[in-house]
């Protein structure tokens, strides 16, 4: 049978001290959430820009690719055809260079 | 003076303010209670990884139960892994106390049989016999069966009392 004045001693006992909240301890924590949700913001945004970054480098090398692989045409008399391999690398170099700078950017800041 | 859970769901919603309320009333417990179970040895930065976890999942607190539970529950898993690898060092054990002594003594005396129990029973004695969480929310917090939970209850009870016991 269980003792009762036994249980509410040991509950005296066990049970955590009362105080007021601790406030340094409730500022630590804040820190180190508003820290932590900054970082995973630029995390973020570093992991976009190395997609974008990644997006553009493939498109450019397509270019490339494309270019070299174009033969002259036998009757253009030096002129370049509007539709043809080159024109597509050229398209493709057009979009690395929008993507690589975007507005309000400069090439030097990346 | 809102309620835990509106709190939780602000927070859960990246509002830092509600959640540094939540640390505000819950971080006595919870530092407590690890503690003890640490016997001090890290227990606040176990603390302080409890509530960093608790914001990082704010989303998983789903109203089961107390938010200070989910907290509890928490604080419990993470001492459990870093305690894992590492063999539990005897405590420093205090001097037996003066029968006569008074309160404070039978507090080392308790403190002492409770330090000597294995964790769980430790964990189940602070929760139960100390804080007055039902055996139900208990054994959801220390992830038991809620037969074992009994059991373990009455295990750390019977240890206790008898500690008590023998100081007259």
């Amino acid at each position: 049978m269980v003792d009762e004045s036994l249980d509410l001693e040991l509950a005296a006992l066990l049970r955590s001290p009362e105080r007021a909240p601790d406030e340094a301890f409730a500022r630590r924590l804040e820190r180190l959430v508003v820290a932590e949700a900054r970082l995973r913001a630029a995390r973020r945004a570093a992991w976009h820009r190395f997609t974008m970054e990644m997006v553009a480098a493939a498109a450019l090398l397509l270019a490339f690719a494309l270019l070299t692989r174009s033969a002259p045409p036998p009757d253009s008399a030096g002129t370049i055809p509007l539709f043809g391999p080159a024109a597509a690398g050229l398209l493709l170099l057009a979009l690395w260079i929008a993507v690589s700078l975007r507005p309000g950017e400069s090439a030097a800041t990346h | 003076m809102e309620g835990d859970e509106a709190l939780a769901g602000r927070a859960a919603a990246g509002e830092v303010a509600a959640f540094t309320e939540l640390v505000r009333r819950h971080e006595r417990r919870v530092r407590a209670f690890l503690a003890r179970l640490t016997r001090g040895d890290g227990a606040d930065d176990l603390a302080q990884e409890t509530f960093l976890k608790a914001w990082r999942v704010a989303a998983s607190f789903r109203g089961e139960g107390s938010y200070e539970g989910w907290l509890l529950r928490i604080a419990w898993r993470l001492f459990l892994s870093s305690r894992r690898g590492r063999r539990e060092e005897a405590a420093e054990i205090p001097e037996r106390a003066d029968p006569a002594a008074g309160d404070a003594d039978r507090r080392i005396d308790v403190g002492r049989a409770l330090a000597r129990l294995p964790a769980r029973e430790r964990a189940a004695a602070l929760l139960c016999l100390g804080e007055g969480y039902s055996h139900s929310e208990a054994a959801r917090i220390l992830e038991l069966p809620l037969g074992t939970l009994k059991s373990v209850v009455a295990r750390a009870r019977t240890a206790l009392a008898d500690e008590l016991k023998g100081q007259g």
